[in-house]
C-alpha cells in the first residue's frame, strides 16, 4: 500500500504524541543532543503582535512581559511538520506545567492561514494537542492583521502544491524582557532543549 | 516494539524523499528539489571593476540557456567575491569578500531572475573582531559565517553571527582559521574546518608563511556555541560534508595541503574519530567537496591536476575512486543538481593563487553508474566576457 503524506503525518504524530517520559534522553553530555547551557544571544527585540484567541479575546506579546514567551507558526491543513510541532509543544506545556503559575511561560501559536484556518478549526486542533487555553493558546485573526504580523516576523507564506503553505516554520523564544534569544527550526524542534533553554532564561536575573 | 517501527518506518520514508534533493546546503535550507532555472555565481574581475553577481540562464527550456543574463554590480572593487549562502528561508543570499570582509545580501525573493543588492555590510572587522570571511551559513533566522582571521588579518578567527537581515548577534572565537561550517541539527553538533588567516591568502602563494596553515577540525556544541573537540589531521582541510541520511553520523573532508580525503565520525559515546579514508593524488590539491543526494557518491575537485573525481564511499571507510574528468583547468568549485545528475565547475580559486586566466563555468553530466562526462556544448567562457575577463568562484541555484 502506498502511503501518502497525510499517512506518514498521521505515523509520525503517533510517535511522537507519546508522553514526555518515553522521550527522556541522557541527562547533557558528550552522547546527548542536549545542552543545560545554551548560548541564547539577545538576536533582536521580538515583534510586537496583537491577535484573538480561539475565543475572541485579544492577545497582546506585550501584555505577556516578564514571561518567557515560546512564538510558532502553524495551520490547520499542514499535514507533517505542523502536527509533529504541536505534539513537541503538548509535552512541553505538560513540563511548564510543573512549574509555579507565575513564572510559566506562555505558548502562542499563530495561524498562518486565516483565510481557511477559522476560529472553530482553532479550537478543535487546540483541544486535539490538549492546548490548556491558558499556558497555550491559538491565535488568529483578519488576514490583514494576521499577513502584518507575519511581515513584522518575516514568516511569509507561499501557496505550495495540495494545499499547502510554504512558510519558514520558525519558533521564536521570547525572554521576559521581550528580546527574542533562539529561533527553532520547526524541523528540529526539540521540546526537551526548548525546556533546558527556558530554565536557562529562567535562572536569568 | 510497535513504535521502534513506525519511527523507522517514517525515517525510511523522510530518507526516500530527501534522496532526490540539492545537497551540500545547510539543513536549515530548504534544498531544490526540480530542475534548475537560474544560477547565480559570485564573480570578480580579473583586472579592474566591481565584483558583480552573474545570473545565468540554466533552464535547458529557455532560449537564452547557458547565457549570463545580467550582472548585478556591487559598487565597489577588490573585495574578492568567494563565497555565497543561501539564508534559512532562501528569500535572501550573502555573499562574503574574503579580501575586504564586506557582507552583500541580495534579495531573491521577488524575482529570482533579478536579484536586488538590498544590504552591504562595511565594517564587519569592527562588528566583530574578526576578518577574512569564508562562507556563510544559514541557521534558523540566521547566518553564521566563518571567519579566517582577528581584526587585522592575522592570529585565529571564528564564527559571526548575524540576523538574516544583517544585524550582528554574536561572534564565537576558535583557535584555529575557520573555513567552513556543517551542521547535524539531531546531534546538536557543527564541524568547522580550517585553513590560513587572511594576510595569508591574499599574499601571493610563494609567500604563503607555513606556520600560519591550520590543520585542525573542530567540533561545537552548536546550541552552546562551544568547542568540545579538536581533531588533528593533514593540513588545510577545506571542504566538509556531513552525509545527508536522517541520524547519520559521519561525514569527509578533503585536505588541501595533503592531498587526501579524511572522515570524521562521532562513536557512541559522543566523541569524535577521524582519520585519513584516500589519497586523491600527488598534485591534486582538491579545492572543493561535494555529495551526491543519495550518500553514494563524494565529488572532488582537483585545483593542481584540472580534474573532477568520483570516489564511491558505498563502503563509507574506504572510498574507492570510481571516475575522473580531465580537461577543467584550475577545477574549484562544485555544485550537484537536485537530481544528482549535474554537477556544474567554476575554475578560479582565490587571485592570489590563480594560475591559469582561462576562466569558464563548465557542466559535468553524471550518469545513472556514476560516470563522470563533460558536456561539451556547456561552457560560460568567463575569460572572454564581455566586460573583460571575471573569475567565477561560488554558485548557487534557483
Amino acid at each position: 500500500m502506498r502511503r501518502g503524506p497525510r499517512a506518514l503525518a498521521a505515523i509520525l504524530v503517533t510517535v511522537l504524541a507519546a508522553p514526555a517520559a518515553a522521550h527522556e534522553a541522557p541527562p547533557p553530555g558528550p552522547a546527548s543532543p542536549l545542552t543545560a547551557r545554551p548560548s541564547l544571544s539577545a538576536i533582536r527585540a521580538a515583534p510586537d503582535l496583537v491577535l484573538r484567541d480561539v475565543g475572541g479575546r485579544r492577545v497582546g506579546l506585550a501584555d505577556l512581559r516578564g514571561r518567557i514567551v515560546l512564538v510558532s507558526f502553524v495551520y490547520t491543513r499542514c499535514t507533517a511538520a505542523c502536527p509533529l510541532l504541536a505534539a513537541r509543544l503538548a509535552r512541553l506545556q505538560q513540563r511548564i506545567a510543573s512549574l509555579p503559575s507565575p513564572s510559566r511561560p506562555a505558548l502562542l501559536s499563530i495561524s498562518v492561514d486565516p483565510e481557511r484556518d477559522s476560529a472553530a478549526d482553532l479550537r478543535r486542533y487546540a483541544a486535539r494537542f490538549g492546548a490548556d487555553g491558558s499556558t497555550w493558546r491559538f491565535l488568529r485573526d483578519d488576514p490583514a492583521r494576521v499577513r502584518a504580523t507575519l511581515l513584522a516576523w518575516d514568516e511569509g507564506t507561499r501557496p505550495a502544491p495540495g494545499g499547502e503553505l510554504d512558510h519558514p516554520a520558525r519558533v521564536y523564544l521570547v525572554d521576559r524582557a521581550g528580546t527574542i534569544r533562539e529561533i527553532y527550526a520547526l524541523a528540529f524542534f526539540d521540546d526537551r532543549q526548548a525546556w533546558l533553554d527556558i530554565q536557562a532564561l529562567l535562572r536569568e536575573p | 516494539m510497535r513504535r521502534t517501527a513506525l519511527l523507522t518506518l517514517a525515517l525510511v520514508a523522510l530518507t526516500a524523499v530527501a534522496a532526490f534533493a540539492e545537497t551540500c546546503l545547510s539543513p536549515y535550507v530548504k534544498g531544490l528539489r526540480q530542475p534548475e532555472k537560474v544560477m547565480y555565481v559570485w564573480t570578480l574581475p580579473a583586472r579592474e571593476g566591481a565584483d558583480y553577481l552573474s545570473v545565468i540562464d540554466v533552464n535547458l527550456a529557455s532560449p537564452t540557456y547557458g547565457q549570463v543574463l545580467r550582472k548585478l554590480e556591487v559598487g565597489s572593487s577588490g573585495n574578492e567575491a568567494h563565497h555565497m549562502g543561501f539564508t534559512d528561508d532562501r528569500t535572501k543570499i550573502w555573499a562574503a569578500s574574503l579580501n575586504t570582509s564586506r557582507f552583500f545580501i541580495f534579495d531573491v525573493s521577488a524575482d529570482p531572475m533579478s536579484p536586488r543588492l538590498v544590504r552591504t555590510i562595511d565594517d564587519v572587522p569592527r562588528l566583530t573582531g574578526l576578518s577574512g570571511p569564508h562562507t556563510p551559513y544559514a541557521i534558523p533566522g540566521r547566518m553564521l559565517v566563518s571567519m579566517a582571521s582577528g581584526p587585522d588579518g592575522t592570529g585565529p578567527g571564528g564564527l559571526a553571527e548575524f540576523t538574516n537581515e544583517g544585524e550582528f548577534v554574536a561572534s564565537h572565537k576558535a583557535p584555529n582559521h575557520p573555513y567552513e561550517t556543517v551542521v547535524k541539527p539531531e546531534f546538536n553538533r557543527m564541524v568547522t574546518s580550517s585553513w590560513v588567516p587572511q594576510r595569508t591568502f591574499m599574499s601571493p602563494l610563494d609567500k604563503w608563511d607555513p606556520k600560519t596553515l591550520s590543520d585542525t577540525m573542530l567540533v561545537w556544541d552548536l546550541k552552546a556555541r562551544t568547542i568540545v573537540q579538536e581533531l588533528k589531521g593533514d593540513p588545510v582541510p577545506l571542504a566538509a560534508r556531513w552525509m545527508l541520511k536522517p541520524g547519520a553520523t559521519y561525514g569527509y573532508n578533503i585536505s588541501n595541503g595533503g592531498d587526501s580525503l579524511w572522515m570524521f565520525r562521532m562513536q557512541k559515546d559522543g566523541r569524535f574519530a577521524y582519520k585519513k579514508v584516500a589519497d586523491t593524488g600527488k598534485g591534486c590539491l582538491p579545492g572543493d567537496l561535494r555529495q551526491s543526494p543519495d550518500d553514494r557518491y563524494l565529488y572532488v575537485s582537483c585545483i593542481g591536476a584540472s580534474e573532477v573525481q568520483a570516489w564511491d564511499i558505498g563502503s563509507p571507510e574506504h572510498p574507492r575512486l570510481h571516475d575522473t574528468v580531465g580537461g577543467i583547468v584550475q577545477a574549484n568549485m562544485m555544485h550537484v543538481t537536485y537530481d544528482g545528475r549535474r554537477l556544474y565547475v567554476t575554475n578560479s580559486a582565490i587571485s592570489s593563487i590563480d594560475y591559469s586566466p582561462r576562466y569558464a563555468l563548465r557542466l559535468i553530466r553524471i550518469g545513472p553508474d556514476g560516470k563522470l562526462k563533460l558536456d561539451p556544448l556547456f561552457t560560460v567562457d568567463f575569460a572572454q566576457a564581455p566586460v573583460g575577463p571575471a573569475r567565477p568562484h561560488d554558485m548557487l541555484l534557483n
